[in-house]
């Protein structure tokens, strides 16, 4: 017997909605202040790898708190999938910057990734043989079984980052929002992300990174945003592909 | 030698205060581990010290001890948590100011009465003096908190490792916040009558930051902070039975001295290599 998080959790996607699309996006984090991001409209198509690119304060993570709910807007609406974000938990996964999390918890890598499956156990439900199967899978392919029952305050900041990602794939969402996978990881690391990344890209998952490190990774992304005080400056195609023809590049 | 342990159990009085010390032992320490990793430590002394005018104006009213200082702790957390919600007052400000507000009410209210007579149980508890009607009282709310703690132990777990990932999936952290609040105020409500408001937070605290520094993993660090706080409680109970002093005092004492031996095993370790 399932009792999920959220009432309207787990609706089928509407198979001709775009991955997410954000229109007239107003958010700030309080009604005194300015807004944080403004006028934001945005499509991406399912399957596509989207870059957001911009400097420290630009508005990229403001936008994926939005967009995953951690946010309050104030004006707009956003809708992932077709369905409004309640609708759909378990379909998006936000990866934040690694400082938002108590690494000093007492827990192991093992269970900090079987969390990605509490969207799909709800409560009262305990994690089953099989969500521990998919969190060791989700471990091996960021190259990282052999830290599974270390403690997550022992972790590097590239092994805390490798962590990260794979609970986002034990949730086996649809749509990840990923807040900087790169800064401050080592080469080997950056070379495991991107071929994650291109992997989830390959099975039809939709990929929104804000990123640093364009210039280096400009081959990875279908297009990217550019954002400058929360608002979209310019954009350009970083690839002329005729199945992404959907997005909308400014 | 045996005698030592074994005598003072023909005593009703000391029976019941050894059954309420398990309990509330193991109560402060279970939900004591999620207060000190959450970083709540504050708030459980601010709550612990909120409890007093509940219980003045109960004892005042002739009333029950336990539903006066229940009101005020929770009356107090869920303050906290309201006026918290303006953001131009913080909530560390808050923390430390209403439960300083409630103690001087409390102690106000104790002097208008000219009366100090049961003052200092109510400061420092009297687990000695456990009635068979709050022995009750102390098991169903330990049974209810425990319950509670079991049930939601994996949404806890995530909630303070990572509560924004917990929002993100659509666990109302809110609700989450306010009910450990308001468990927390069961909790230091039991532990009053073994300690008293001055020194609940200390059974909450102590035994848990003494396990933390000997393991590093959650169902180990529960296991022994609960070890730790009944070994605590019940040692109390023998030292003020013996000794004639402060049963919470001595509870307190004695869960100081083993958080010491636990750091000296630490750092001896740690020298070692």
């Amino acid at each position: 017997m399932k009792f999920p998080y959220c009432h309207h959790s787990h609706s089928v996607p509407d198979p001709k909605a775009p991955a997410l699309e954000i229109q007239g996006l107003g958010v700030s984090y309080s009604a005194q202040e300015k807004f944080a991001l403004k006028d934001f409209d945005i499509s991406v198509p399912a399957g596509s790898a989207l870059a957001l690119v911009g400097p420290n304060g630009a508005g990229k993570s403001t936008l994926f708190k939005a967009i995953c709910g951690l946010l309050p807007f104030r004006c707009g609406n956003i809708r992932v999938f077709g369905h409004p974000l309640s609708a759909c938990h378990h379909r998006v996964v936000y990866l934040p910057q690694r400082s938002e999390i108590d690494w000093h918890f007492p827990i192991s890598v093992l269970d900090l990734v079987v969390m990605g499956r509490y969207v799909y156990l709800g409560w009262f439900n305990r994690p089953q043989k099989r969500d521990i199967e998919i969190a060791r899978h989700a471990l091996k392919e960021m190259n990282i079984l052999d830290l599974a029952h270390r403690q997550i305050s022992k972790l590097s900041g590239g092994q805390q980052q490798r962590v990260l990602i794979a609970r986002a794939l034990a949730q086996n969402a649809d749509l990840l929002l990923l807040d900087e996978p790169l800064n401050a990881v080592d080469a080997s690391t950056r070379q495991t992300v991107a071929e994650v990344l291109s992997k989830i890209k390959s099975q039809g998952k939709t990929v929104i990174v804000a990123t640093h490190y364009y210039d280096q990774e400009e081959g990875r992304y279908d297009k990217a945003i550019y954002l400058k005080d929360g608002k979209k400056i310019s954009g350009a195609d970083i690839k002329e592909d005729s199945t992404h023809t959907g997005c909308d590049c400014p | 030698m045996i005698h030592y342990f074994t005598d003072p159990l023909q005593y009703v009085f000391i029976q019941r205060a050894i059954i309420a010390a398990i309990v509330i032992g193991v109560l402060c320490a279970a939900l004591g581990t999620f207060v000190v990793l959450r970083r709540m430590a504050v708030v459980g002394h601010a709550l612990t010290h909120s409890a007093l005018p509940g219980l003045v104006i109960a004892y005042l009213m002739g009333g029950s001890l336990f539903a006066g200082a229940l009101v005020a702790t929770v009356v107090t957390a869920l303050g906290i948590g309201f006026l918290a919600r303006d953001e131009n007052v913080y909530e560390d400000t808050l923390v430390g100011m209403v439960p300083n507000i409630m103690f001087a009410f409390g102690i106000l209210l104790i002097s208008t009465t000219k009366s100090f007579r049961d003052l200092f149980s109510m400061l420092f508890g009297n687990i000695l003096g456990v009635t068979d009607g709050d022995l009750h009282l102390i098991l169903l709310i330990a049974a209810a908190s425990l319950m509670a703690l079991f049930l939601f132990y994996k949404e806890l777990k995530l909630f303070s490792v990572d509560p924004n990932y917990a929002k993100t999936i659509g666990m109302p952290v809110k609700v989450m916040h306010y009910g450990m609040l308001l468990f927390l105020s069961f909790t230091v409500v039991v532990g009053i009558q073994a300690v008293g408001t001055v020194l609940t937070n200390a059974l909450l605290v102590i035994p848990v930051a003494a396990a933390r520094l000997l393991t590093d993993r959650l169902g180990a660090m529960m296991a022994l902070s609960c070890v730790f706080a009944v070994l605590s409680a019940v040692g109390g109970i023998y030292v003020s039975y013996y000794f004639g002093s402060a049963s919470g005092a001595s509870i307190v004492i004695f869960a100081a001295l083993i958080f010491a031996f636990a750091w000296v095993y630490k750092f001896i370790q740690k020298a070692i290599g």
